[in-house]
């Protein structure tokens, strides 16, 4: 189990370095010049975007650039940002924040994804089924941008405006755990929905085995077939489906983050890869990467707890 | 129907996961919106740019920010007339060598008195090239600005590098003692007490430099000035949401009306918005568009509506372009063509205003319908004037725009006007980014319409043409060159007095008028809207927010 895991883990590094020098060219062959932007509706002095670009080795080819990043990452120096902020202080808290915003959505997903999939599976073809899965087919054709807002100004603004109830804040990370939960409840919306309908195909799948026949025949209790027997057997897609869905949603809260004013990786990202900001867009995206990586090898490590008949050696 | 064990197990994780969530209410402010005694003045910005350094500040929100903290030597009245606030008088008797005498009792944060020296300092700092300061070209018309700022022999494109800078201070500027500073200028400039508003012309402390010439690493987040706020703790730029102040006692203007301030970063405006209409902020000096109609309505005399210095222009290559961008009468035509109100009205819900002069409405000089009959609407007299003037032999015209602002509608409407009104083909060119627009403007790559925005430095009429107009201008991209123009304005320069040079700078405007070389589409405005919490609140034409007079309701 032990040597499993380092062996895992090993295997990360030739894919880290992989995906730092293929996103290092791409951000590279982005067009326009970035020193340039930095004066935005103004044209900056000639001298000046000529010492920066020096500065930044931004004259040199490629691979110089490459080398010259890798060289000050292995000595311990991640760089500054174009507007001299140091990358490594860029990180401090918004990796918190989205992290933070990603499990609470990952409990939301679990909890009502679950528990609505468990219901339609064991009222299939009744009327209970029917509406569940009407609720999913409206939750997957809302996109975010129109449920965060909607939320926003329902859940934060109107509601403290008409009745006083001021439990939901509109926007920022000021109120602690509150600030997370309509966010994350937006951020949800799409996994719950692929939830859902995950869990009730599962579980009716593993309600329809020999072993559970064999449960049902010899007498065993209802609940006991359904808690250990069926259930048991139908999380394994469901964990492999959120254990992808944290790396996703750590890289992919954009419209979220910037809807609720929450300062997090996902508008970072957005906002470097639009300057240009190389050090900070090959940061960030190592660290998802690594996220990525654990996140699997966790999925893989919680299968042999479900499933005795999987070993690892 | 029992309920089985799964379904209870999930029932009672969802609750668990509520009560968490309700009771982590760590680090909670206080979000009563009643304007509490412990509750900061909360005003929206964006991200400031860059460091809160003074001559590296060039956009609205991190000047927001240095507004509270710092004063300049003046400010500007509601005419936009400089006034003097650390100078005691600011006089030349031939425009080119000017003697600025400060005031006493203004003090630091830190309870230094303010100095020459300390305007010297700065103003040394952000001209020399090397520091990297956005505004060092404001320091271009001190006498010695060149040797710290020497020119790359073959452009920056080529290989040499540009030669090391000869001098670390400008040999124009000297503190004849604690409370005197002689200037000495490149050239006669009646305007140069109008710039010395700008934020760039701000002084720093002793306590700001590490050593002569050199800044202090962390003094850009935790700035000491000399205003009516001071920092409450570092800023640190890229993880807080938030800057705080509090009020400075010692400032010698008296006490601002409320104890503490603090800026909420948001990076999108609706969101703001939302946070205003909740109670949760005070003070929006923009709204979101789409948002004023209903901003009128709910905010009532809290929503404040004024001019703004910006204005935004079609401009064409006159020199190299194509047929209709060589041609004065085409240029017309294609201006006449255009229903400037219908757009502004439509398209951007009233937040701009149709544009009849190269200057702004917010600065002293502005003349209303200067541009006459060229910019107003008329599309049969447009029609005729394009026929009549070879119109007809023109096969299509571009209009090219950055996409990376909220250009894309007015651009397409725009496009619809010339095609309906002139009959002639019309693309619109999208490009990516500002920058990469600049870059083909400046190589003379873009051979039909652009359009192009000014937002003032100074409220002087100066300051709308030399940088657009005057030959070798740095927002000339319309490559207009005109010795007559360019005399007319050096006589503004060197007129006894700004108001004795508003009449040669008009002179020169009709000029650039005339030629319809960038042609005015339409003026910014600005909006803005308070929360209940608050009263008082004045927008200066800078779109600062006046902190010093902001009251508690």
């Amino acid at each position: 189990m032990g040597r499993y895991v380092i062996r895992r883990l090993l295997q990360a590094i030739p894919v880290l370095v992989g995906t730092t020098f293929l996103l290092f060219a791409t951000v590279y062959a982005l067009p326009g010049d970035p020193i340039a932007a930095l004066g935005g509706d103004r044209r900056l002095d000639p001298q000046l975007v000529s010492r920066m670009r020096e500065q930044f080795h931004l004259n040199d080819p490629l691979l110089v650039q490459y080398w010259y990043y890798l060289r000050d990452i292995v000595s311990g120096d991640f760089g500054t940002t174009f507007r001299g902020v140091p990358v490594s202080s860029l990180f401090q808290g918004k990796f918190q924040v989205t992290f933070q915003l990603s499990v609470t959505a990952l409990v939301f997903e679990a909890v009502i994804g679950v528990g609505l999939g468990l219901w339609a599976a064991l009222r299939r073809g009744r009327w209970q089924d029917q509406a569940v899965l009407a609720v999913t087919l409206l939750l997957v054709s809302i996109p975010t941008l129109v449920s965060g807002f909607v939320l926003q100004l329902v859940l934060g603004v109107k509601l403290k405006q008409n009745t006083g109830i001021d439990f939901f804040p509109v926007a920022g990370i000021q109120n602690g755990m509150r600030s997370y939960l309509v966010p994350g409840l937006v951020l949800a919306g799409l996994s719950i929905a692929y939830l859902t309908r995950l869990t009730r195909t599962s579980l009716m799948e593993t309600l329809r085995a020999d072993y559970i026949r064999t449960a049902v025949a010899k007498g065993m209790s209802r609940r006991r077939v359904l808690g250990r027997h069926a259930l048991r057997n139908s999380l394994i897609p469901l964990i492999t489906y959120l254990g992808a869905d944290l790396g996703t949603l750590m890289g992919g809260a954009i419209i979220t983050e910037t809807i609720f004013n929450l300062p997090g990786i996902g508008q970072q990202l957005f906002q470097s890869v639009y300057l240009r900001e190389n050090a900070v867009v090959v940061g960030i995206v190592t660290v998802l990467v690594l996220v990525y990586i654990l996140a699997n090898l966790i999925v893989d490590l919680l299968y042999a707890v479900l499933d005795p008949r999987i070993r690892y050696e | 129907m029992r309920v089985t064990r799964g379904v209870k197990i999930t029932a009672g994780a969802a609750l668990l996961a509520l009560a968490v969530a309700a009771c982590g209410g760590g680090g909670g402010s206080d979000n009563s919106g009643s304007g509490s005694a412990a509750q900061p003045v909360r005003i929206e910005i964006a991200e400031p740019q860059n460091d809160l350094i003074p001559g590296n500040t060039g956009e609205t929100s991190g000047a927001e920010v240095l507004n509270a903290l710092f004063i300049g030597l003046v400010d500007y009245d509601d005419q936009k007339k400089p006034v003097n606030r650390i100078a005691e008088s600011i006089d030349s008797t031939d425009q080119t060598t000017w003697t600025i005498k400060l005031k006493d009792g203004y003090t630091w944060h830190d309870g230094t008195p303010v100095t020459a020296q300390n305007f010297v300092d700065s103003w040394n700092y952000t001209a020399f090239g090397p520091n990297q300061q956005q505004s060092n070209y404001f320091f271009s018309v001190f006498k010695g600005y060149d040797a710290m700022n020497p020119q790359d022999p073959d452009g920056e494109e080529g290989p040499k590098k540009a030669p090391e800078p000869t001098a670390t201070t400008l040999s124009g500027l000297k503190a004849v003692d604690d409370k005197t500073i002689s200037v000495e200028l490149t050239h006669p400039y009646s305007g140069f007490p109008t710039m010395l508003g700008y934020t760039a012309f701000y002084p720093l402390p002793k306590a700001a430099f590490e050593s002569e010439g050199k800044m202090k690493a962390d003094y850009g987040s935790n700035p000491i000035g000399d205003g009516p706020f001071k920092m409450s703790k570092p800023y640190k730029r890229g993880t807080d949401q938030t800057v705080e102040m509090a009020r400075f006692d010692g400032f010698k203007e008296g006490k601002a009306k409320v104890d503490a301030l603090q800026y909420k970063i948001y990076t999108d405006l609706n969101t703001a918005y939302n946070d205003l209409r909740a109670g949760n902020l005070d003070i929006m000096d923009q709204l979101p568009p789409e948002q004023i109609g209903g901003a009128k309505a709910e905010f009532g005399d809290r929503y404040i509506e004024q001019p703004s210095s910006g204005i935004g222009w079609l401009g064409f290559n006159i020199k190299s372009g194509d047929t209709y961008a060589k041609s004065r009468e085409l240029r017309t035509a294609i201006s006449m063509s255009i229903d400037r109100a219908t757009i502004t009205d439509k398209v951007f819900s009233g937040t701009r205003v149709p544009a009849d002069d190269n200057i702004s409405p917010v600065v002293a000089g502005y003349r209303k319908g200067a541009c006459g009959e060229a910019c107003t609407f008329d599309p049969a007299k447009a029609k005729s004037l394009w026929e009549s003037n070879g119109g007809k032999g023109v096969k299509s015209i571009d209009l090219s725009y950055n996409a990376d602002g909220a250009h894309k509608e007015w651009m397409e409407a725009v496009a619809n006007n010339i095609r309906t009104n002139l009959q002639v083909e019309v693309n619109v060119k999208p490009y990516e980014k500002f920058a990469d627009i600049l870059n083909d403007l400046g190589d003379g790559k873009v051979k039909g319409a652009f359009r192009m925005a000014w937002i003032m430095d100074y409220p002087s009429p100066e300051n709308y043409l030399r940088p657009i107009f005057g030959t070798g201008g740095s927002s000339n991209y319309v490559q207009y060159s005109n010795k007559e123009f360019d005399e007319l304005l050096n006589k503004g320069d060197s007129a006894a007095s700004l108001d004795e040079g508003v009449q040669f700078y008009q002179q020169a405007d009709d000029l650039a008028l005339k030629e319809m070389a960038y042609v005015p589409i339409y003026f910014y405005t600005t909006n803005g809207a308070f929360s209940a919490n608050v009263k008082n609140v004045k927008i200066d034409p800078f779109e600062r927010i006046d902190v010093f007079h902001v009251e508690r309701a």
